[in-house]
């Protein structure tokens, strides 16, 4: 009874409120708040950094997708396909050198691709090897590391991996067993508008798909960079690094990096020259080997596009792969 | 949401991004994100942010009689999370990576970092090296002893590294190679009677002989400071390999 009515009395509740309030603030070390004002802006700067390098190539990606569906011709890629499981992964993979993006512009064209089309296994290998089978990437790699081995170990094992998990792949024959439907971002009930005729009907077609994709993959790029930014902010890789050696441990840490770090497959080359002298050959090419095919963002986008089980595939397949080429060349060439 | 107001709404969040990219361009601050090679890819974004959004605007003007039935399946969230960027940028303090971000991201003391480090760049006059250019030297010359008691005139923040000496402190500046993301911290020991009283974080021009030392067994250079001016946080407060 008695407790009932002091309830009733809002005021009390506030009152009650505001001094649990108070304690907690109280209990919460000061330091607390300092360490936050210290490290929030380095959190914002991270965060910022991955998303404004990455905006460009998501935008370019996004792009081309909208101009894949307005201009080519299922029909056409139809018959442009080989039918070989085998073939048509190694087209897949070499397909990049037709679409130059990165690993966040990949996803949303893929997608389209099969859309169109595309056989899974050509679809999956052109995923995983596109962002780094492209001629921008090549000439970043090569600006970097020189025309040697480096490039030449990074473009073939990206294109043994792509292939074979593309193969891998093509076991699966129903396509929605691999890729989730595409839902339209807008439900037209009528169509009113006839059909589009002009270049610059399809062209504004292609902007508005491009941009209707770019908000939806871009939320991915958002929540990843914030994550990898949150991981880098707060949790110290001073440690990472010094831990990192031993023909296995190195490979390791070098692949946990390139998770992290989310940086764009662009650009990555630059990031792994900083490297070279602390780490192996091998495990600097496990890192721009898997980098591009799995991180923190990608994966979030894979969520969208892929079902939960070629998820998991997706992002082991190329972990195990370049772990092993990493230890191997590890054990081969010290 | 109808798609007339959906789309006013996306081209807005799409104007919102380009001014805000355009604003870091114009007022040099695009360099506290990204290495300066990859600016212009930042200027192409702007261009590409500009046209998604011309079109999408005159996309929403364009007057359908059955729009009132067509609508928009939960992109609101998109709206609002692909605006966060930008909230995020006027919100939270922009600030260049300083010494609180060594601690998570760890200072180095040797520059493994450049691959072209052919020994061309190793002929910059020696007040004219900044501490990049000193640590590629200690790293890769052999024969140190052309460069020792050479004077130094380097920039730097200042981090108080706790297995230094009481009278030395790192002078330190953030590599970028792409982005803040990859960053990391460099240093250079240096002597100087004053060290503990110089605040952390402080941007520092010391000059000084250089010397040989140790430092988390790695050879490195050590500055005997004989000035140490406070200035200005530089334009660029990154060191782009």
């Amino acid at each position: 009874m008695d407790t009932t009515q002091r309830i009733r009395r809002p005021y009390v509740i506030v009152i009650a409120l505001a001094a649990l309030a108070i304690l907690m603030f109280s209990l919460v070390p000061l330091s607390i708040f300092s360490f936050l004002s210290q490290r929030l802006p380095v959190f914002a700067t991270v965060f910022l950094g991955i998303f404004i390098e990455a905006v460009p190539y998501l935008l370019l990606g996004t792009l081309a997708s909208g101009f894949v569906e307005v201009f080519l011709d299922r029909q056409w890629m139809m018959r442009v396909m080989p039918r070989g499981n085998v073939s048509s992964a190694m087209m897949g993979a070499l397909l990049g050198l037709a679409f130059p993006v990165c690993e966040c512009g990949v996803i949303p064209l893929t997608r389209r691709l099969f859309q169109k089309g595309l056989p899974i296994s050509a679809g999956v290998a052109f995923l995983l090897a596109a962002p780094v089978f492209n001629p921008i990437v090549i000439f970043s790699t090569a600006a970097a590391f020189g025309w040697g081995a480096m490039l030449f170990w990074r473009l073939g094992l990206t294109l043994v991996i792509a292939t074979f998990i593309g193969i891998i792949f093509s076991v699966e024959k129903d396509a929605i067993n691999v890729i989730k439907p595409i839902l339209p971002v807008i439900h037209i009930h009528k169509h009113s508008h006839g059909p589009i005729v002009t270049f610059k009907d399809k062209a504004a077609q292609a902007f508005v798909i491009g941009a209707d994709e770019f908000f939806e993959m871009g939320r991915y790029l958002v929540i990843g960079a914030m994550l990898a930014a949150a991981m880098q902010t707060f949790i110290g890789q001073g440690t990472l690094l010094t831990i990192g050696k031993g023909p296995v441990f190195s490979v390791l840490v070098m692949l946990t990096l390139a998770f992290i770090l989310s940086i764009c497959s662009t650009v990555d080359a630059f990031v792994a020259l900083g490297f070279v002298g602390t780490f192996s050959f091998g495990s600097i090419l496990s890192f721009l080997t898997f980098g591009p095919m799995v991180d923190i963002k990608s994966l979030l986008m894979y969520r969208q596009v892929f079902q939960k089980r070629a998820v998991v595939y997706l992002a082991l397949l190329p972990l195990l792969m370049s772990l092993l080429a990493g230890v191997v060349s590890n054990y081969f060439s010290p | 949401m109808p798609v007339r107001l959906y789309r006013l709404f996306q081209g807005l969040t799409l104007i919102a991004l380009c001014l805000f990219l355009a604003g870091k361009l114009i007022n040099g601050k695009l360099t506290w994100y990204i290495n300066m090679r990859f600016v212009p890819l930042t200027m192409l974004g702007i261009a590409l942010l500009a046209m998604m959004a011309q079109v999408i605007f005159s996309q929403s003007r364009k007057k359908n009689e059955d729009d009132e039935d067509d609508h928009i399946h939960g992109s609101t969230r998109n709206l609002i999370i692909l605006f966060l960027p930008v909230l995020i940028g006027i919100l939270l303090p922009a600030r260049p990576l300083d010494s609180s971000a060594v601690e998570t991201k760890g200072v180095n003391v040797n520059a493994p970092l450049i691959s072209n480090a052919s020994t061309s760049q190793f002929e910059v006059a020696a007040d004219h090296r900044n501490i990049l250019d000193w640590m590629r030297i200690f790293n890769y010359e052999k024969d140190l002893s052309p460069y020792l008691n050479q004077n130094a005139k380097v920039i730097g923040f200042v981090y108080h590294d706790e297995r230094l000496p009481e009278d030395q402190f790192l002078l330190s500046r953030f590599v970028v190679s792409c982005c803040a993301a990859d960053a990391f911290a460099i240093g250079i020991p240096v002597q100087w009677e004053g060290a503990t009283t110089l605040e952390e974080n402080t941007w520092l021009e010391v000059e000084g002989a250089v010397q040989a030392t140790e430092f988390n067994d790695q050879r490195t250079p050590l500055i005997i400071a004989t000035s140490v001016q406070t200035v200005r946080t530089p334009e660029q407060p990154y060191l782009f390999p």
